[in-house]
């Protein structure tokens, strides 16, 4: 197959990995700050929705669109961050789930979504390199932030909140933070996917988005930048690449994902793992 | 699932026939099979759909093939299961279109997965021909976009003439789901299609995709005396809702919309389901010709009774043969596309359907439409627990 053909054929496919690289990219920021959100797929989809209904209503540029979408997430994390971070695990999640299933109801109520028939006619505009760009900023950003006191804190905050605050951190504004740049994130994110699929529709953006998007950070290993982007690149490809089981495809994919969660336990990308390798070489 | 036997018999069926016609046509050379992509929802919730509509695919390809196919060159479908999710039918047409080389692609299942990947189509200059999608603004995409599903629009207004004939329509309810793309737009078109015909609607309820419990909106629908309910449902929560409905003695009729015309509804409702009408593009007890060979071959291969989906693909692959007769193929793929794509609006066929053409859509802002069926749907009423037509 001619390079032309097989990018006419992947594009998508390959936009898709890098967008939901982000998307465990974000997740796992929460993650690592000790936090179990699943509010991220409903950013996404607040992201999606602002940034597509900039360009298709208000026909405004691209890169406004996208930064709208973006700051259009970040203010509701920031509202619902400052009452929900106050609980922590299962509560946690279940507020977050919550979350999400009010946004998607809102969103399949309201008149300028479309309802039910969601956003449709959304013109193409996401070349590769505005994914790739967005991609590797949001990897620099984290880098940076992981190497900082920030990521240190948000370390010993996973570690034990409770020491790390007798250690005189301030948990509560830090957690904020991680939520809140997860979500704007996930808000890039959306509105990058939102201009190349062309349609969406609430249950975009439901409880199988999240649940999936939780799989790819721990499926990938969240110890480390490399293990949710390699998470999400396999939680994206792996339907496609299974596609000539036909009926048994998605059995094989949740097999698949079974076997990596119970024998490693840590996820794919396990830096301990690793150097153990090149010790005993 | 049938998929897997049925695709297996099919290649035994072509294997045993192969030998046969080479052996016919030794004269001539051995032609390439024409490449038909069929991308359907064939996993997942949107598979009760694609199954059927796969099955109508399969069944006519092979009846083709056994016929000689089309100026000696066989059909062979290219199938492809996209799920009913956007970004997978994406993935699937582009496959389909890029790397399959196919010719022309039947599918998506769902209206949401035809607004995803139409567009990709439409720019690759491949026809997308949906045989399932009901919503309004699909042929807007583009000129390469054609269905042979009717719209709720055109469907509703003869539904509603039809039991306006036959019965006092003044006021009436409407109970609908809310959530769902399908459901919503029929309500949509059952309220301004209403609204044309001065009938008043005195109470509208709404529920959930999933909801069990009907038993609140119909008290509501009792209190508020209507002539009839018009319920645009799925078959699934359609049955649910007629036998509450009797069991609170409500005995007004219900008016159905697509969702209705399934023989599911009459299965799960039973004696509740006596008077309701219903609109739709396919009539099993329709006594046409085509319509019973249909019946009897699809009974015969896969052992169940098809469905208003499996109709329209199987009439619309053999719409695409006779167009395809009507021209000839060149050896480049993408003239051929073109050539097809200029042939296919000429349509004029009979079918398990009964008479179909295609009719332009409208244009927006100066941007040329795709094409939309133009059929004359069936209206039936439930009688003695049977779809009975009604003219």
């Amino acid at each position: 197959m001619s390079w032309a053909d097989w990018w006419a054929t992947y594009s998508t496919l390959v936009l898709s990995v890098g967008v939901y690289g982000m998307m465990a990219l974000s997740i796992s920021l929460t993650l690592s700050c000790g936090l179990l959100t699943l509010a991220n797929a409903a950013f996404m989809g607040i992201g999606a929705y602002v940034s597509a209904i900039a360009t298709t209503a208000f026909d405004l540029p691209f890169f406004e669109a996208l930064l709208l979408g973006t700051l259009g997430s970040t203010f509701v994390a920031l509202l619902i961050g400052l009452p929900v971070l106050r609980l922590s695990g299962v509560y946690l999640a279940m507020a977050t789930l919550g979350f999400g299933e009010v946004v998607r109801i809102i969103l399949l109520n309201l008149d300028i979504t479309g309802g039910p028939l969601g956003l449709n006619g959304i013109p193409s505009l996401t070349q590769w390199w505005h994914v790739l760009s967005a991609l590797l900023g949001t990897v620099f950003l984290l880098r940076c932030l992981r190497a900082s006191r920030i990521g240190r804190a948000f370390e010993a905050i996973r570690e034990d909140e409770t020491a790390a605050r007798l250690m005189g951190i301030n948990t509560h504004p830090l957690k904020l933070l991680a939520f809140v740049l997860g979500a704007a994130i996930a808000g890039l994110a959306g509105g990058l996917n939102a201009h190349y699929t062309f349609t969406l529709s609430p249950g975009n953006f439901g409880f199988e988005n999240a649940v999936d998007i939780l799989t790819m950070a721990v499926l990938g290993g969240i110890r480390g930048l490399p293990g949710p982007l390699l998470g999400g690149a396999i939680v994206t490809l792996l339907p496609e690449v299974l596609r000539d089981l036909q009926d048994y495809r998605m059995a094989a994919n949740g097999l698949i994902l079974i076997l990596v969660v119970l024998f490693l336990p840590q996820g794919l990308w396990d830096p301990q793992r690793i150097r153990g390798w090149f010790k005993r070489a | 699932m049938i998929t897997r036997p049925a695709l297996l018999c099919c290649r035994f069926l072509a294997a045993l026939l192969l030998p046969l016609i080479t052996a016919g046509a030794l004269a001539a050379p051995a032609a390439e099979p024409i490449r038909i992509g069929v991308a359907e929802a064939l996993t997942g919730p949107a598979s009760q759909y694609g199954i059927p509509i796969l099955n109508g695919f399969l069944l006519a390809a092979e009846e083709i093939n056994a016929a000689g196919g089309i100026n000696g060159q066989k059909l062979l479908l290219v199938t492809e299961d996209e799920r009913g999710k956007k970004e997978e039918a994406i993935n699937v047409f582009k496959k389909l279109i890029f790397q399959e080389k196919v010719l022309l692609i039947f599918g998506p299942t769902l209206s949401n997965s035809m607004f995803a990947a139409g567009p990709i189509a439409n720019a690759a200059h491949v026809v997308a021909f949906g045989t399932s999608n009901t919503a309004t603004g699909i042929t807007d995409i583009g000129p390469y976009i054609f269905r042979s599903s009717p719209m709720e629009s055109d469907v509703v207004p003869a539904t509603l003439k039809t039991v306006g004939a036959h019965l006092p329509l003044h006021r009436v309810g409407i109970i609908y789901g809310n959530d769902d793309a399908f459901t919503k737009s029929g309500y949509d078109v059952f309220k301004s299609t209403l609204q044309q015909q001065q009938v008043a609607v005195v109470d509208t309820e709404t529920y959930s995709r999933g909801d069990v419990d009907f038993k609140a909106q119909l008290t509501k629908l009792k209190a508020a005396q209507v002539d009839a309910i018009i319920c645009p449902c799925l078959a699934e929560e359609g049955a649910n809702i007629l036998i509450q409905a009797r069991a609170l003695g409500l005995s007004v009729p219900f008016i159905g919309g697509n969702g209705f015309n399934s023989p599911a509804l009459l299965d799960n409702a039973k004696s509740a389901a006596e008077g309701t009408w219903v609109g739709s593009p396919w009539f099993d007890g329709n006594t046409a010709a085509e319509n019973q060979r249909f019946l009897r071959a699809y009974r015969q291969k896969f052992h169940s009774d098809p469905n208003q989906f499996s109709a329209q693909s199987y009439d619309a692959l053999w719409m695409l043969v006779d167009t395809l007769k009507k021209i000839t193929l060149t050896s480049q793929l993408d003239k051929n596309r073109e050539l097809l794509r200029d042939a296919l609006p000429m349509v004029s066929f009979a079918g398990a359907t009964g008479p179909f053409s295609f009719r332009p859509a409208p244009s927006h802002q100066g941007k040329p439409g795709g094409y939309d069926a133009h059929q004359t749907p069936f209206v039936y009423v439930v009688r003695h627990g049977k779809f009975t037509l009604v003219r």
